[in-house]
């Protein structure tokens, strides 16, 4: 292990996109596959430069589609290279045809996502509908919610993804804006560091003339069921190594992120927000507010959904009385009839003995900031319904309720 | 854990996420049969071609095609010798059905089938040594009466199948109607000569000079043969019963060929020739008659019009070309003239019924005409003399009575050629007659071998559709000609007159050939298979083997076929193979079989009170 006199970190100021450009230079990748749609197009910008200055020695591909990108992806990965790619919004939804391809044939793909909201409105507002859309085609999926945790993020999916008891796909998602294009502080660790930490990329069976296999053959139905035995495996799989990432990630670098969850003020909290990404800065702002008036409220953030912490997350919300889930995506006509989280969280409850309320508070949405007096008035219906003892409705559209 | 005790059985598993050996022919593909999705296979099913149906002998038409377009021209020489026994000849003289049943002929023009089997004939003849060989010696002695085409082809299979055959011809030289019938510029006589040499090489023996009846009797043929086949042809020329016919200057037309033939004649023809008769026979007298010196000469036909002449249109154009006149719907009623023939009376006439079948009707009302002629050569036909042959024998047509197997009732003896073909439909050709000589050589074998005969049963597809073949294959490309001497000089000389084809055109023409129906061996299913399904050094079927444990059925192979061999069979026909319906989408069995196999006995396992 390299000791703190050989290390040579630097501290940049850096928005979201551009550190993703950094981790994916410090990971040494092989293949990018670029396609522009704002606003994950700064990270493939920094990349090109970093290419062109010959800063990164990788294969930098422009296709003509972000189904072209990751098919691209999903070559250059069978071959054995480290492959970095990244799309946005409706971007991600053209490249869907890829995503169980790529899971399927347990190719280490790295995705970066910076949110957009789907049109409507055609804007580039984060939602976290465009990612978690593909939540179930087999990637390793997870928010960060700031630059920071975003340059590590990526260092950290790399290195679970290619694990060879994992090999799967990884989407490092970041909310668009206000990650990618807000500026925030960023260490950058030296490259001693993340050669401890990420060892070269090696697939068991890569395409290699002097060794031929065979990827994605057709095969008979009744073979398809033990790819998808051994692909649910991987991801159960994974959560232990995960787990083991995580501490290692904090040995090297000495930043200690909890694999699952952020637990923000919740040791005496009755009332909690759950969400993922950037949300939880505003909310963490709100929250110390709210503390000071004597309000019991803290907040849980979803760091990593796929795999998804079922055990954890019941443990951990069970402590309190209600739980507000603040969606930011779309699940249209769905359980709570607002986001898809919602489901997520009181499937996880639903074994739990102590049981809380669960509401869910669609906010967020079309890349909308959430603003303080929001989350004020959210926890005031968090209070409510702990004081009734019950819910008002599962679902309230923050903004248009009094 | 959702996947916590979870086991894949063996039979499934594979190395990572579906990730197999590359998919080469020798391994690869063993992991993942996936012939079980067919629901039609490919198979390869040569139907008979047109032409070899036609053939009067069913020579191997398209197959010897096929080898001289490969320039495997003695390969196709002895598949021509299998059904055929003198190429040379009939590459001259046939009337070649086969040319009228030539598919090509529904879309260009039919191939020249006669000119390639020309070459081919030449071939053999210029070959030192024959490739047919005789059969092992088994012993047994057969006589062939007469040494025409049937007798000729008779002699030639049963020396093949191992006979010790004697030919006994009644002419001072073999060859029957071959040597008489046809004349030499059709025919050159060395030509025939070579090919009766071939039945001495294989060691037939012939007499000449030995007329049953007069110098062998019935009863010495049955005591020192253990079979016989009578191929006597047809002698005796049919007359037109018209008051006079007894006069000079009247000759009969196979006669006056055969003394031609013989270099026997004494004809001495005079300037205006006429020649009664539409046939084949016909033609070649009023051509002869131009060549022994006549200088107009006539051919007077009952049939109305020159396509209802029971001849070969070639040769009738060839003898129009020569400037031979045309008469039709007339028969000669009367030969005047005053000891010797000075003109014909002619009356209107017409056949009563089918043309060439059935009576003639002479209008005895009408004027006659009166017609000056030095000569008439009659070619009506002929009959056959059989004053020898017991009675019991003898049919009402005056040919001899045979079952279907060209047997004589339950003796060893048989009849094959115009004798018996007389009055059967059957056209009096000489291909016909070699054919007929084939197969009662065969069945003659049978009976002399203990074996019962059987008539054949086992139908035969033979393709006509074009629509049966992928046309897109075949460009339009014309019929390569035979050169012919030139009208003018041809009058006047015994030399050849169509000419023959040389090798490069030979190539083309049979280049020509679609293949009707047949494997040729062209590629085209092994080039256009989307997999590695069509292996090429493995015969099964066809030329090629069908890998059905990977075949999808996808058609691309038949759809392909230039030929139309390969056919789509659906896959329930096969009693083994790949598919059933109930595993239609399983591994032998594999997992659904297995819960087929589980379903039938659920009800066992039932609750008995629910």
């Amino acid at each position: 292990m390299a000791t703190a006199a050989d290390v040579k970190k630097r501290m940049v100021r850096i928005n979201g996109c551009v550190a993703s450009a950094q981790a994916a230079k410090y990971a040494d990748v092989d293949v990018i596959a670029a396609y522009p749609i704002r606003p994950y197009t700064a990270t493939m910008m920094a990349l090109a430069q970093m290419v062109a200055n010959g800063e990164l020695d990788a294969e930098y591909i422009v296709a003509d589609s972000e189904h072209s990108q990751l098919s691209i992806s999903h070559g250059a990965s069978s071959s054995g290279a480290r492959v970095f790619t990244g799309s946005s919004g409706v971007g991600v939804q053209f490249a869907y045809e890829l995503y169980s391809p790529i899971s399927g044939s347990r190719m280490p793909v790295q995705m970066m996502i910076a949110d957009r909201t789907l049109d409507p409105p055609g804007d580039f507002g984060s939602e976290h509908t465009d990612a978690l859309s593909t939540r179930d085609m087999g990637w390793l999926m997870g928010w960060s919610c700031d630059a920071q945790e975003a340059f590590d993020n990526h260092l950290i999916a790399y290195r679970i993804g290619e694990d060879p008891r994992v090999l799967l796909p990884q989407m490092v998602c970041q909310d668009g804006f206000f990650v990618s294009h807000i500026t925030g502080d960023v260490e950058l660790p030296d490259t001693g560091q993340v050669k401890e930490f990420l060892p070269p990329y090696k697939h068991p069976y890569p395409l290699d003339p002097r060794h031929p296999v065979s990827h994605g053959p057709q095969i008979m139905p009744e073979q398809g069921p033990p790819l998808q035995l051994e692909r649910a495996r991987a991801m159960e799989e994974s959560m232990p190594v995960i787990e083991q990432v995580h501490e290692e990630f904090a040995k090297i670098f000495g930043r200690k992120y909890d694999a699952w969850l952020e637990e923000f003020m919740t040791d005496d909290a009755e009332v909690v927000f759950f969400l993922q990404g950037a949300h939880a800065v505003t909310a963490r702002f709100a929250i110390k507010h709210m503390r000071d008036r004597g309000i019991k409220v803290g907040m849980v953030r979803l760091r990593t959904i796929r795999p998804y912490p079922t055990e954890r997350v019941r443990e951990a919300l069970s402590k309190f009385k209600v739980v507000g889930v603040i969606e930011t995506n779309m699940g249209l006509g769905s359980v709570s009839s607002g986001g898809v989280l919602y489901s997520e969280v009181c499937a996880a409850l639903y074994e739990s003995d102590k049981r809380p309320l669960v509401m869910s508070f669609m906010a967020g949405m079309g890349g909308e900031a959430i603003v303080l007096k929001e989350f004020y008035w959210m926890t005031e219906k968090l209070m409510e319904a702990q004081k009734r003892g019950k819910i008002e409705k599962r679902t309230h559209w923050v903004g248009f309720e009094h | 854990m959702s996947t916590k005790g979870t086991q894949i059985p063996e039979w499934l598993k594979v190395p990572f996420a579906g990730i197999t050996p590359a998919p080469t022919q020798e391994k690869g593909q063993d992991l993942f049969p996936t012939g079980n999705w067919r629901s039609i296979r490919p198979v390869y099913r040569d139907k008979l071609p047109p032409c070899n149906n036609a053939c009067g002998t069913n020579e191997k038409i398209q197959g010897y095609l096929d080898l001289v377009k490969r320039g495997k021209y003695l390969d196709a020489y002895a598949l021509i010798k299998e059904d055929m026994p003198f190429p040379s000849v009939t590459g001259r003289v046939c009337y070649h059905p086969c040319e009228q049943a030539c598919n090509r002929g529904k879309y260009d023009e039919a191939i020249s089938i006669r000119a390639v089997e020309r070459f081919l004939g030449d071939l053999g003849q210029a070959l030192a040594k024959d490739v047919v060989k005789p059969g092992k010696p088994n012993g047994k002695k057969v006589a062939v009466v007469g040494s025409g085409p049937a007798g000729h082809s008779a002699a030639y299979q049963l020396a093949r199948l191992g006979y010790k055959v004697t030919i006994l011809e009644k002419s001072p030289k073999a060859g029957g109607l071959n040597r008489g019938g046809i004349p030499d510029w059709v025919l050159p006589q060395d030509v025939l000569d070579r090919e009766i040499e071939r039945l001495v090489e294989l060691g037939i023996e012939i007499r000449t000079n030995c007329e049953v009846g007069k110098d062998i009797t019935w009863e010495q043929l049955k005591k020192d043969y253990d079979a016989c086949v009578l191929a006597v042809g047809l002698i005796d020329p049919n007359s037109v019963r018209a008051e006079g016919e007894n006069k000079d200057g009247v000759h009969y037309g196979l006669p006056f060929l055969r003394d031609i033939g013989m270099g026997t004649s004494k004809v001495k023809l005079g300037a205006r020739v006429a020649v009664i008769g539409g046939g084949n026979t016909a033609i070649d007298c009023a051509r002869e008659a131009l060549r022994q010196g006549a200088v107009e000469v006539t051919m007077i036909t009952v049939e109305a019009h020159p396509q209802e002449m029971p001849a070969s249109p070639e040769d009738l154009h060839d003898m129009l070309e020569e400037g031979v006149e045309l008469m039709h719907g007339r028969a000669v009623t009367a030969v005047l003239g005053n000891g010797r023939i000075e003109a014909l009376q002619l009356h209107p006439a017409k056949f009563s019924g089918a043309i060439n079948a059935s009576p003639i009707n002479v209008d005895k009302e009408a004027k006659p005409e009166r017609f000056a002629v030095d000569n008439v050569i009659i070619a009506i036909g002929q009959r056959a003399s059989l004053k020898w042959l017991p009675d019991e024998f003898k049919t009402e047509r005056g040919t001899i009575k045979i079952d279907r197997f060209g047997r004589l009732g339950d003796t060893n003896f048989f009849a094959a050629g115009d004798v018996v073909q007389l009055g059967s439909g059957q056209p009096l050709m000489v291909v016909n007659a070699v054919g007929d000589g084939k197969r009662v050589a065969f069945n003659l074998d049978k009976v002399l071998r203990g074996e019962k005969l059987e008539p054949r049963t086992i139908p035969v597809d033979v393709i006509f559709d074009l629509n049966r073949m992928n046309m897109t294959y075949f460009p339009h490309f014309p019929r390569v000609k035979q050169e012919l001497l030139p009208p003018t000089s041809r009058r006047k000389t015994q030399q050849e007159v169509i000419q023959a084809y040389t090798e490069e055109q030979a190539v083309e023409e049979a280049s020509r050939c679609f293949s009707c129906g047949t494997c040729n061996a062209c590629d085209n299913c092994y080039l256009v298979c989307p997999e590695p399904c069509i292996v090429r050094d493995v015969r099964s079927n066809g030329l090629y083997k069908i890998l059905v444990d990977y075949c999808k059925g996808c058609r691309v192979c038949i759809e392909e076929c230039p030929t139309g061999c390969l056919e789509g069979v659906p896959e329930l026909d096969f009693e083994t193979g790949v598919v059933r319906m109930d595993t239609a989408f399983a591994i032998s069995p594999g997992l659904h079989g297995r819960q087929a196999e589980e379903l039938k006995h659920l009800g066992d396992r039932a609750t008995k009170n629910i």
